[in-house]
């Protein structure tokens, strides 16, 4: 609200805006509040400027805030898996869903916290340290995951 | 050395989390290229000694990187040119 305001106070303070504006909305004021006529002074203008203005601007200024689209346990994994191939230290060729990060793509530890980290950054949510340590194979993560985000199927 | 162990790892995930919260690009890059690099330049240290005292340095440059951060958002710059190309911070 004191967007608009500052907007129609704008609009009033410019001079020639105010000349050419004015008169078309005074028009319009008139049709609507023929019975307020005689008020017809910037204030009420002003106030009148905004109930002319509120219908257009609340249109653009709604938005459907919703959730994250539905996940699915594919999904999950497809997510994970292109998250894991787009990071430099892995071989993609090498990279299975059970592959273990240490024992069969050569990651050491520090290595590993990088990719939960990666995790934390695609799915949006915090993964403590405790069982951040026991995330070991993309399978555990596609796991832990669908746990935090109640997937099922 | 347990101990050690799971304290560096810890470590190196805070220091890593509060880089990413700089809101300068060449600030947040640096940090982050920093960490990684003074981590594996250090990651065959066994010395106890050295050990306490590289995570005092760790410790030190954890607090002074969540002082800055927040010194950064005070006097925010906006952001880069190549940032508004991403459309997120990357």
């Amino acid at each position: 609200m004191a967007g608009l305001a500052k907007c129609a106070r704008s609009l009033l303070s410019a001079p020639g805006v105010t000349r050419c504006i004015l008169p078309r909305l005074s028009a319009a004021g008139l049709v609507n509040y023929r019975h307020n006529a005689k008020q017809l002074h910037s204030c009420t203008v002003s106030s009148q400027i905004l109930s002319l203005m509120i219908p257009d601007i609340q249109q653009s200024f709604v938005r459907t805030y919703s959730g994250k689209p539905p996940l699915t346990i594919k999904m999950v994994e497809e997510r994970v898996l292109l998250v894991l191939r787009l990071y430099d230290k892995i071989d993609p060729y090498k990279l299975t869903v059970e592959s273990h990060f240490m024992k069969d793509l050569g990651l050491d530890s520090l290595d590993q916290i990088e990719i939960v980290m990666a995790m934390e950054d695609e799915f949006g949510f915090e993964i403590p340290d405790s069982d951040a340590d026991r995330l070991m194979t993309p399978k555990d993560i596609v796991q832990y995951v669908c746990d935090k985000e109640d997937v099922y199927d | 050395m347990s101990s050690f162990r799971s304290k560096v790892l810890s470590l190196y995930r805070n220091l890593i989390r509060e880089s990413k919260k700089f809101n300068s690009y060449s600030y947040r890059k640096y940090a982050l290229e920093k960490v990684n690099y003074e981590f594996r330049e250090n990651r065959n240290v066994t010395d106890a000694g050295k050990l306490s005292q590289l995570i005092k340095k760790a410790e030190e440059n954890l607090q002074m990187i969540k002082r800055q951060v927040i010194v950064g958002q005070l006097y925010g710059e906006g952001h880069l040119v190549i940032e508004h190309h991403q459309g997120k911070k990357g």
